[in-house]
């Protein structure tokens, strides 16, 4: 076999994106962006001064020791709402080196952001590693949703990453109010376990910090979701005019179905 | 195994072995009938009762084992460890940072809920009978509502003061804290007596090597993995029939 003796250059994307008001609508008058990371320019729906951006991973994936940077900073009053382009995938870490990618977050009082959730697939013996941080200032909403799967399971590959290691941090002026820290190593695990996933495969979390989360009735939103048929979910009240809900699913499209949801009824809610 | 970090987690280290006295002291707090509400906290376990899920003494020491190992080893079992520490150094900053993670990595209401209920009223029982200006200026701390007074963190600081050594601090919580949810389970499954005792006494293998990791892991290593554990303890709260508060 043919070995390339000069290391692969890693990527390192990076994208910072600045939003703030600006004649009725939330521009974007600052993005810095560093292949393969890279975001659309602001698209709008009708009146809504929501500024609406699709951030693309254009390497297809990453491979090991690659690392992604994303900031966002929403200045006081803005609106946001950044969309995924596709899946995020994993590859195989062929050197051992972990892969990387860290999202802060800045909300400034009365802004609003939401964050919608997409798939992060880490393939066979891929070593990945997420840090989301997330500040609130107060009186600032954010709605944010994430995926975790087990491998590309159409193709049998469930559970053959390395590790995965995901921390989300919310905090809300200045104090630590969530903090969701996975660490899955399959080869140490059996997800099967009782307490553990059971039977499910993918992971869904939603996010929610608004000023109107004290008035959202958590029992009617727990009663209404739709699970069964392989869908396990549950929605609590964290510290800080926050709510949590947790996906536990066997079928990812089913699970992006009601996730997709729960997001959009939440954000009208809010 | 991850590598031990630093001499003072290392057990083969440890001299100190709890005196007579400490010993005894531990045997009290962890006694069931000591009053700080563990026999009212299911952890999500009584979702999992009325699901049907636990029926079986194979199947609830597959419960108890995963929050065992996936939830109590990775989360309140470092923060004791990390409050000890804290406590002995006198360090109020880094336990007001152990108190607010503390809170924050209960993610499910009821559990955190739990955490505080419990700490405030270990905090009610053991008060009268320490003496150690330090554990007072936490416990006024709690009292002015500066802070929750989440066990975990209390108990680390009481175990501190009292010269009880952080090993057997580990320990002795994992043990009563399964042992707490294999007397809720025999009495709501229901399971009989001798089932509890010997899911208890195979348990208990489990929370040796479970102490043993905790003393080889720090901070960073906080994590929850027992996802199934943190849902059912999401849902308990919307049941419609409850023996216990989470």
């Amino acid at each position: 076999m043919l070995v390339s003796k000069t290391p692969r250059i890693r990527h390192h994307g990076k994208l910072e994106m600045v939003f703030e008001p600006r004649r009725g609508y939330t521009r974007m008058p600052h993005v810095f962006q560093q292949p393969p990371l890279k975001a659309s320019r602001e698209l709008y729906q009708g009146d809504d001064p929501t500024a609406t951006v699709y951030v693309m991973e254009s390497s297809g994936g990453m491979v090991a020791g690659d690392r992604n940077d994303i900031t966002i900073e929403l200045l006081p009053g803005s609106s946001a709402r950044i969309i995924q382009q596709s899946a995020l995938k994993v590859y195989r870490s062929h050197t051992g080196d972990t892969c990387v990618q860290t999202i802060d977050v800045k909300l400034a009082e009365e802004a609003r952001l939401e964050w919608m959730p997409e798939v992060i697939i880490p393939f066979a013996e891929a070593k990945f590693q997420m840090e989301t941080t997330i500040h609130l200032a107060n009186n600032a909403t954010l709605l944010w949703g994430e995926i975790i799967a087990p491998g590309r399971e159409m193709r049998g590959e469930v559970f053959d990453f390395t590790s995965l290691k995901s921390k989300m941090k919310i905090y809300v002026e200045g104090e630590l109010i969530a903090f969701d820290s996975l660490h899955f190593i399959p080869e140490n695990m059996n997800f099967q376990e009782l307490g553990m996933l059971e039977d499910a495969l993918y992971v869904g979390s939603i996010w929610l910090v608004s000023d109107k989360a004290d008035r959202l009735d958590l029992r009617e939103i727990q009663e209404e979701l739709n699970v069964g048929e392989g869908l396990r979910a549950g929605v609590t009240r964290l510290a800080g005019n926050a709510v949590h809900c947790r996906f536990l699913g066997v079928n990812q499209w089913r699970l992006m179905q009601e996730m997709k949801r729960v997001f959009s009824k939440l954000s009208a809610l809010i | 195994m991850k590598q031990l970090k630093d001499g003072s987690n290392n057990l083969s280290n440890t001299v100190a072995i709890p005196t007579d006295i400490q010993f005894l002291r531990l045997l009290q707090i962890h006694d069931s009938a000591f009053p700080i509400g563990t026999y009212t906290q299911s952890y999500g376990m009584e979702t999992y009762i009325q699901e049907d899920d636990i029926r079986k003494k194979e199947e609830l020491i597959a419960f108890c084992t995963t929050f065992l190992h996936q939830n109590l080893v990775y989360g309140d079992a470092i923060l004791i460890q990390e409050a000890f520490e804290a406590a002995k150094n006198r360090d109020i900053d880094r336990l007001l940072h152990l108190e607010e993670l503390c809170g924050a990595i209960k993610l499910a209401k009821e559990s955190r809920d739990a955490s505080v209920n419990l700490g405030r009223q270990f905090i009610k029982t053991v008060a009268p009978l320490v003496e150690d200006a330090f554990f007072d200026e936490w416990k006024s701390r709690i009292g002015a509502n500066e802070i929750k007074g989440h066990y975990a963190i209390l108990y680390g600081i009481y175990c501190s003061v009292n010269g009880v050594d952080a090993h057997h601090a580990v320990l002795s919580y994992l043990f009563s804290s399964v042992n707490g949810l294999v007397q809720n389970a025999v009495r709501a499954v229901p399971f009989g007596q001798n089932t509890g005792v010997q899911a208890m006494h195979q348990l208990s293998e489990e929370v040796v090597a479970a102490a043993s990791i905790v003393a080889g892991l720090s901070e960073e290593d906080i994590s929850n993995n027992a996802l199934g554990i943190e849902l059912a303890s999401m849902k308990h709260e919307y049941l419609f029939s409850r023996l216990f508060i989470s």
